[in-house]
């Protein structure tokens, strides 16, 4: 029986959530819902397991079926050859769907682990029961509060949602998009996925309206052709991010032709994103980079940037990059030159595009401001600004602050991409604790900032990418 | 269409010959040289003489992949004459070289002029199913694997980005002062072909190499086609 998508939503949006065989001293699971919204109750046998979870002001029960009222997401958690009966009395109940944790089935490639996972796609896919893993983090919904896992946000809003086929890295996914400011509305880490798969995940994330972009992290897929072609139809509607991880090696086969000997699993895998209008990345960095990108910038109508450097060397450094990412860095025109020379400070610095610009913002923030107020009268720019950021040093988030304005002023009356470029080598001053209160406070305020101008040309190069494909 | 690959399947046959293999793609509106079979002189003249001169000539067989290195290609062949000293020519080098290969005859093809070499090819990935390939020929595809790849069905933008997606792409764009090859052309050959692989499951790979691109049209100069295992399909 193929799994109902309105069964879907049900499981991924609970109002009750019954936590199956955690265990203590810490009670992980558990634990995880503490802000859960809706009702939360607890499954345990073990008679040693269930004063401390009653201590945490839980209800325990003996079973699933001895829990009064409908449970929307079972979150399992139980040894791997107690799962066919979790999963049975799961049925029986008529819960929405389970999430399941446990561990040790056909990732195993042990005999026992291959016959349980056989089971449970017989139970549950008799059954209709969306069956989220197993082998997996489960999901996390920001707006109900459920979670696997400490230190995740919750409450309104959503920039992306994540589909992450590791549960390490759609755990790494999710706190590095909340590190820079970014809102996820949901993962789902998928796990071994026997019953629903990518592109049934994809599918969901794909309608759903609170989900305006989406990022995932796969290594392969289960059935191409569906995946390529909703990721088509995904892709026309909302932003979406895949890393492909690791080289498959899915199906190796008899190849007697030219052509099949080219055609590399990664090559095609490469082809198939590019199709589709995916935004393709290769590392937990480059993903974060481009999410970050995503959500922060305005959307870049074209490649002709301003770069404002602190320095000559680094000024070259930062269009070295630009460039290489396919960016152009126009000269201005002469008004704006005329507008410059009236208060630029040339002794130690230039203002070509790319500016060399310590000398002169350095003393008065005002300047900046009027540099702006020029790049934002200049037409020949269409792709923003990336300023080189951190080397000025910030004594007090105030300074900080009041740059940011001008940024925020500039890119609401522009409507182009503004980024913040703060290398992690070569930094004049500052030390790693004001590094880290600047990286907070640029990204509470909504501003994508890179480590290296490498990494900010590429992330912005992407976008700018991705743009351009869907406005051909 | 199927019938040539029906009737390749009932000899026992994994590949179509190339004779064959352009008479499917040719029927399917892909452009190709014309080239028919003759398994006597005669029939190898009638033929020359309603392709035109001059013509290529080359030994049709399912067991011989190289042709050249055999003697079975002789290629500029000008008149009649010539058509029956390149028959016997390439039977007699034929029953020195694989005296125990099935032969179907000889073929006869139009001598095409030179173009801009290019590979256009398709495979079935495991994954996701038939994927066209796009490349510049001999060097460019042998040894610097400059190639791109889409997922079959192509739209016509996906024909685009293909042939436009390679590194090499400005020497089909008139770079160093060179004609510009018809990209149109080359589009419409490229979906012809995503065509011919999304309707028939019962081809597993093709290689067009070369095709010729030149400034007004394009054309598959030799075609290579294998079949896909037939239990795979049923």
């Amino acid at each position: 029986m193929p799994i109902d998508q309105t069964r879907l939503h049900r499981a991924l949006n609970p109002r009750t959530l019954a936590v199956v065989g955690d265990k203590g001293p810490n009670y992980q699971w558990l634990t995880n819902q503490k802000d859960f919204t809706g009702e939360l109750y607890s499954v345990q046998l073990d008679e040693k397991e269930i004063p401390g979870i009653e201590e945490k002001g839980i209800s325990n029960y003996k079973s699933l079926k001895d829990i009064p009222g409908d449970i929307d997401l079972v979150i399992c958690s139980v040894p791997r050859q107690v799962t066919p009966f979790v999963v049975a009395d799961a049925i029986e109940k008529g819960v929405g769907g389970i999430s399941m944790f446990t561990s040790g089935f056909a990732e195993t490639k042990e005999p026992q682990g291959i016959e349980l996972q056989a089971k449970l796609v017989e139970l549950c896919s008799n059954a209709g029961m969306p069956l989220v893993g197993p082998n997996c983090m489960g999901v996390y919904n920001r707006r109900l509060a459920v979670k696997f896992g400490g230190g995740l946000e919750h409450g309104d809003g959503g920039d992306i949602s994540v589909i992450a086929q590791s549960g390490t890295h759609g755990v790494g996914i999710t706190n590095g998009a909340q590190t820079v400011g970014v809102k996820v509305r949901r993962t789902i880490s998928i796990g071994n996925s026997i019953i629903l798969n990518e592109s049934d995940y994809l599918e969901y994330l794909m309608n759903d309206p609170e989900t305006p972009a989406i990022a995932m992290y796969l290594e392969g897929t289960k059935d191409g052709r569906r995946f390529f072609e909703i990721l088509c139809e995904a892709a026309k509607r909302k932003p979406v991010i895949v890393w492909k991880g690791g080289r498959s090696t899915a199906g190796a086969r008899a190849v007697n032709s030219h052509t099949g000997s080219l055609a590399s699993s990664q090559a095609v895998w490469d082809a198939m994103l590019k199709q589709a209008g995916a935004i393709a990345t290769s590392s937990i960095d480059e993903t974060i980079d481009a999410i970050a990108g995503l959500v922060h910038t305005k959307q870049p109508t074209g490649r002709n940037i301003a770069l404002i450097a602190m320095t000559g060397g680094q000024s070259v450094a930062i269009t070295d990059q630009f460039e290489s990412y396919g960016f152009n860095v126009p000269e201005l025109s002469d008004p704006s030159y005329q507008r410059l020379a009236e208060f630029f400070t040339i002794i130690g610095g230039s203002y070509g595009n790319p500016f060399d610009a310590a000398s002169t913002i350095g003393s008065e923030s005002e300047n900046l401001q009027k540099i702006l107020e020029i790049l934002a009268d200049e037409t020949v720019i269409d792709g923003g600004v990336a300023l080189e950021f951190r080397s000025r040093g910030f004594e007090n988030l105030e300074d900080l602050d009041g740059i940011l304005d001008l940024l925020d002023e500039y890119r609401e009356k522009t409507n182009q991409p503004v980024i913040l470029l703060m290398p992690a080598h070569g930094v004049m001053s500052g030390g790693m604790e004001e590094a880290a209160r600047v990286w907070a406070r640029v990204a509470e305020r909504g501003f994508a900032g890179y480590p290296s101008f490498q990494r900010g040309a590429q992330a912005l190069g992407r976008i700018v990418d991705f743009h351009a494909t869907r406005v051909e | 269409m199927n019938d040539v690959i029906a009737a390749a399947r009932a000899r026992g046959r994994s590949q179509l010959t190339e004779v064959e293999a352009k008479e499917l793609l040719g029927a399917a509106g892909v452009p190709v040289a014309d080239t028919r079979l003759a398994t006597t002189a005669d029939e190898a003249v009638s033929a020359a003489d309603s392709i035109g001169y001059p013509v290529v000539m080359k030994i049709v067989s399912p067991e011989i992949a190289h042709k050249s290195d055999i003697g079975g290609v002789v290629l500029g062949v000008e008149d009649a004459v010539g058509v029956r000293t390149a028959f016997a020519q390439i039977t007699n080098a034929v029953a020195k070289g694989a005296p125990n290969a099935e032969v179907d005859g000889i073929a006869v093809q139009a001598m095409v002029p030179q173009g801009i070499e290019v590979i256009v090819g398709a495979t079935t990935d495991p994954q996701f199913g038939p994927v066209m390939m796009f490349g510049l020929g001999g060097v460019f595809v042998e040894i610097l694997e400059d190639v791109s790849f889409r997922i079959v069905p192509l739209e016509q933008r996906d024909a685009h980005d293909l042939i436009h997606e390679i590194r090499g792409f400005p020497l089909l764009d008139g770079a160093r002062g060179q004609e510009k090859a018809d990209l149109a052309a080359l589009e419409q050959l490229v979906l012809k072909v995503s065509e011919v692989m999304n309707t028939n499951p019962d081809i597993a790979e093709l290689d067009l190499n070369p095709v010729f691109a030149y400034a007004d049209g394009a054309i598959a100069v030799d075609a290579h086609i294998v079949l896909s295992d037939q239990s795979a399909t049923d």
